[in-house]
């Protein structure tokens, strides 16, 4: 019986995929963190154009 | 939780224990009696589900009284920790010097005295509903694994139903995280029963499911043990 | 300057370096476990080129018990110490278990079709019972999220562990009834395997305990740069 080659790489082939997705998803994951850091240095810039405007003091 | 009111400690206390007394000797009837009905009425659920009015289900006979028990026993599990939904009724129990193991202890023998009296209905009535030969001579042996495995649904049910106590949809959650965990007593239970009645009437197949029933419980005496006072550590 | 030395602690608590070299260490073992299984290992004798599913199949399955049992030692340590670090890695372990064994009923469920011609067979124990294991961990999330703050890290630490003991239970159970029901049905090599198939079958564990522990790796580098980032705009929102 060696007929079963399609059962073998669709094994495989799923083990693949869902690893994939896997780390597709934690790479999403790390996307999101990515746009907070950006909002919170948006936030920064923010927060130092506000303070420089009216006293000019910079430290 | 916004019924706690600012009333001095003691008398919130003495309030819970006694108003969980109350509802405690109210419920011990309304529980059992709710959990029989619901058994004798799946019981006859099965008949209609696996075929047509005559059909001889003496073989499945294990396996109906135990997918029963198992529903029965999330049901009843369900109800073991209603009083202490109430947040004040719990903080009552927990700041009395009863040490926790003995919370624990009294769920499970509550829970045990439950499921014996709900067995105590359903074995005879499995009995006259589906097996066509001997029955009532094994009857003995089919309460001896009832019994072992009425203690591993009660440590097993006291520690999930604590553990579902203040989920959102408690309700849903506890037959989700219970009933994984009730797979090999049903396992056991029906291959047990399955041995003595309308089986191949061997003992040592008997006696291996009782052992492991045994070890179940063990197992999980262990477990609750080790867990009970995180469950309750607020 | 102050900034210089939270940089260095962040990235001390954070560690990623770990992460690097085990997915290193992974990508490696896997491509050689693959090349070993697909071109080198012999083919079987009774089951043919089906028989190359058991390499990963039984691999994975057997990794994915240490997975649980890391996610429950992992939630005994929780409980000991409260400290989060813990609950990150049991929470971390079970859905990198979950993923396996949700790899190993379907590679397993293939792999009755290729030899059975059905894709389910309840007398296959692997089967069943990692259909069992995924129903038990499955419950661990359904719990995580219906409950908040301190009691979802205790209420999952303590599932991890109820659910570690349900899985050897039920592993029993089911091998027990099995062997009243039918004696033996299926071995899938196992002790009788010829050394040339041993070797790549081990290569083949070590690469999925070595994917394990790279998932695991990211995942948690993820989760604390997480929480770096949430205690940070806390503190800047304080400020």
């Amino acid at each position: 019986m060696s007929g079963g080659n399609q059962y073998v790489v669709a094994a495989y082939a799923v083990i693949w995929f869902l690893v994939l997705a896997y780390v597709v998803m934690l790479g999403a994951r790390t996307a999101r963190v990515g746009r907070q850091v950006e909002a919170i240095s948006r936030m920064l810039d923010r927060r130092a154009a506000e303070s420089d405007t009216p006293e000019g003091d910079d430290g | 939780m916004s019924m706690a009111v600012n009333r001095p400690r003691w008398t919130r206390q003495l309030a819970g224990l006694i108003r969980k007394d109350l509802r405690l000797e109210l419920r011990t009837k309304e529980t059992v009696m709710a959990m029989v009905l619901f058994s004798i009425v799946t019981l006859t659920i099965m008949q209609f589900g696996f075929g047509t009015r005559d059909d001889d289900l003496t073989r499945f006979t294990g396996g109906l009284m135990w997918v029963t028990l198992a529903f029965t026993a999330v049901l009843g599990v369900g109800r073991s920790y209603v009083a202490e939904r109430e947040q004040r009724v719990l903080d009552g129990i927990l700041a009395s010097p009863v040490p926790r193991v003995v919370l624990l202890a009294a769920k499970a023998i509550a829970i045990v005295i439950y499921m014996a009296i709900t067995e105590l209905v359903v074995i005879p009535v499995v009995g006259i509903f589906f097996v066509k030969g001997p029955y009532w001579d094994s009857i003995g042996w089919i309460a001896l694994v009832a019994l072992i495995a009425n203690v591993c649904i009660a440590l097993s049910g006291t520690l999930f139903s604590g553990l579902a106590l203040f989920t959102r949809a408690r309700d849903l959650i506890l037959p989700v995280l219970f009933l994984p965990a009730l797979v090999p007593v049903v396992i056991a239970g029906a291959g047990a029963t399955h041995a003595v009645v309308g089986g191949p009437h061997d003992m040592s197949e008997y006696r291996g499911y009782c052992l492991f029933l045994v070890g179940y419980a063990i197992l999980f005496l262990l477990v609750c043990i080790a867990t009970y006072d995180a469950v309750f550590d607020d | 300057m102050p900034s210089s030395t939270t940089d260095h602690a962040s990235r001390r608590v954070i560690g990623a370096r770990a992460a690097l070299i085990w997915g290193v260490i992974a990508a490696v073992l896997v491509t050689v476990a693959s090349v070993g299984v697909f071109l080198v290992a012999p083919e079987d004798a009774d089951q043919g080129v089906i028989q190359r599913i058991f390499y990963f199949h039984v691999a994975i399955a057997l990794v994915s018990l240490v997975i649980f049992a890391v996610a429950c030692v992992a939630g005994i340590l929780y409980l000991r110490t409260r400290n989060v670090r813990w609950d990150d890695v049991s929470v971390t372990a079970i859905r990198i278990g979950m993923l396996f064994s949700v790899l190993v009923i379907i590679t397993g469920s293939i792999w009755a079709k290729a030899s059975w011609g059905t894709w389910w067979v309840w007398a296959d124990p692997r089967l069943v019972t990692y259909l069992i294991v995924v129903l038990i961990y499955a419950a661990y999330f359904v719990l995580r999220s219906s409950v908040d703050d301190d009691r979802r890290l205790r209420y999952s630490a303590i599932y991890a562990i109820a659910g570690f003991v349900s899985v050897p239970l039920s592993f029993y159970s089911v091998r027990i009834a099995q062997s009243f029901v039918h004696p033996v049905v299926f071995t899938s090599g196992g002790a009788n395997m010829p050394g040339s198939m041993l070797i790549w079958f081990l290569i083949s564990l070590a690469a999925m305990l070595a994917l394990f522990i790279a998932l695991l790796e990211v995942e948690l580098v993820g989760r604390r740069t997480e929480r770096a980032l949430r205690a940070l705009s806390l503190r800047l929102e304080s400020s």
